[in-house]
């Protein structure tokens, strides 16, 4: 069967009118009577004291930053989960296929090659760990 | 046009009635649920308007969306304009995006443009669960760019919070993926729910521990409890949303049980056996009508059960602390996914080799396995990492062990 984006780009415009729709009609309908006070920031009830964009600690970017490393480790396995399939011989497809014509000797190799990956993945874990990365308190 | 675009326009057409019609009556039964338990009626009043006729409150969900129309809606003026409108369309459009791919059914006995029709908006995309995980991560955007442009403390910091949350459980998420990508070889969803109903081993009997992983993840992404942090209503009053009123609430809220649904519906169709059951729906291409409908009653009954066990959750537990939560996330669900990644690996590759050097049956052995390996690592966790399980602070609770050791 053949793949087609053309259904999602469909959707996307649908769901994007249903959404700008949705806003269209509550903008008309809407009463705004706005007020000074009503435009203030909600600080329940007090005057608010400073601006908002201020430090904060820096905890959320180092958790930012291993995310970013693990999900991206995590995208280079999406391939292999699929090629790794074991095929039939004679239609052999994935990694089969590539040792069928002789690109890679065995699948043994391919299977140490994704373990040592994730070995790597799994040390990198642990010194996130062990340095604290990890640790909110 | 070609054919492959009506057929395309007219699931659109049937996925946004459906899915908005949901939601509004999931969140009725969310209230009806919350009041069962709470011992209190609930909504029950408003039925057919101008008349005396109740309906049990079926007429609720009507009421509410109307008064969020005619709502008033405040746009303060300190916010970032921009951002502060573009923040609940990017959640809500990637909320709708997901189930693009997500299956409502399994096919129609009726000739489509290319062969039967299959009930799902993009039949035969062949990154599916890719497609997911990338749409899935456009709700950190709308959580965190909503609390950013609100710039008031609350929502900044609930902002802030969800988004960590969000990152976090993506990790063990995306592992639990690819669990099952690994022993489907497809990223596929229509290919995961056929394999296992040709097999009759649903992955929850052969994985269970990237079942448990995924459940808790996904849980956690769409933001229910006890994994409710996104909007701590008791210490950040709305959260993200704080400064959100009418209509872009409402885009929020519809979100939130929109999450809910494609968590459910993910949990049914990669681990539960999709539209599968034993001896009631078959398991090949060809169907007949009765099998078309009893696949798309079974898969909507068990996504329906699912949520249903989400709200008893949500209305049962207390909520996690924030440490708890991310502690969770990074200590113990990151690496249980990996050691089942791992484990579905050497299982693909060697498998088939040691049940029969076993001799048992290539599925009897993976479910054993996989049953031993969620014990194991059970008893594992609950040993290292007394915090995850223990609602003690963590000094507290090395005072006590050292006066227990003593």
């Amino acid at each position: 069967m053949q793949t087609s984006f053309a259904p999602i780009v469909l959707l996307l415009i649908a769901t994007s009118g249903l959404a700008l729709l949705l806003l269209l009609v509550a903008n008309i309908f809407n009463p705004g009577r706005p007020g000074r006070v009503k435009q203030m920031p909600y600080e329940s009830g007090m005057d608010p004291v400073h601006d908002t964009r201020r430090r904060f600690t820096v905890r959320f970017h180092l958790v930012a930053i291993a995310f970013l490393v693990f999900d991206v480790e995590l995208l280079f396995l999406y391939p292999w989960a699929v090629a790794a399939r074991p095929s039939p011989a004679d239609a052999p497809r994935g990694i089969d296929a590539a040792v069928a014509t002789g690109l890679i000797e065995s699948r043994d190799l391919v299977f140490v090659g994704v373990m040592v990956f994730f070995a790597i993945l799994a040390l990198g874990f642990l010194y996130d760990w062990r340095k604290g990365v990890f640790r909110w308190r | 046009m070609r054919p492959l675009l009506i057929e395309a326009l007219v699931k659109i057409a049937i996925l946004i009635a459906g899915l908005m019609t949901a939601a509004a009556y999931l969140v009725l039964w969310e209230r009806w649920i919350a009041a069962w338990i709470q011992d209190r009626r609930g909504p029950n009043r408003v039925g057919i308007p101008l008349t005396n006729i109740r309906l049990f409150g079926l007429g609720q969900p009507l009421a509410d969306g109307v008064k969020f129309i005619f709502k008033e809606e405040i746009t303060p003026k300190h916010v970032d304009r921009f951002l502060f409108f573009v923040a609940p369309l990017a959640i809500f459009i990637a909320a709708m995006l997901a189930f693009a791919v997500i299956p409502f059914g399994s096919v129609l006995p009726v000739e489509g443009s290319h062969g039967p029709i299959q009930l799902v908006v993009a039949p035969g995309l062949d990154v599916g669960l890719l497609y997911l995980a990338a749409v899935g991560s456009i709700a950190v955007y709308g959580v965190i760019l909503g609390g950013w442009a609100s710039n008031n403390k609350y929502g900044f910091l609930g902002g802030l919070r969800s988004g960590a949350q969000l990152i976090a459980y993506e990790l063990p998420m995306g592992l639990g993926l690819l669990g099952v990508a690994v022993a489907t070889g497809s990223l596929r969803l229509e290919e995961v729910i056929r394999q296992q109903a040709q097999t009759g081993m649903w992955n929850v009997f052969l994985q269970p521990l990237g079942f448990v992983v995924f459940c808790v993840a996904v849980t956690a992404e769409a933001g229910r409890l006890p994994f409710d942090l996104v909007e701590a209503e008791q210490e950040l009053v709305g959260g993200y949303h704080t400064e959100y009123s009418g209509i872009k609430l409402m885009m929020y809220l519809v979100s939130e049980v929109l999450h809910m649904m494609t968590a459910a519906a993910l949990i049914v169709i990669l681990f539960l056996g999709g539209w599968h059951f034993w001896g009631l729906t078959g398991c090949s291409q060809e169907v007949t009508w009765l099998q078309a409908i009893l696949r798309v009653l079974v898969l909507g009954g068990k996504v329906l059960a699912l949520i249903t066990f989400f709200m008893l959750i949500r209305w049962s537990w207390p909520r996690f602390r924030f440490d708890q939560l991310m502690g969770l996330a990074w200590n113990v669900m990151l690496p249980l996914g990996m050691v089942n990644l791992a484990l579905a690996a050497v299982w693909l590759e060697y498998g088939p080799r040691l049940s029969a050097w076993v001799g048992l049956g290539s599925g009897t052995a993976q479910a054993i396995l996989g049953w031993a390996a969620l014990l194991v690592s059970w008893l594992i966790v609950t040993l290292i990492v007394p915090t995850s399980t223990d609602n003690r602070a963590r000094l507290e609770a090395q005072d006590l062990d050292r006066l227990v050791s003593h």
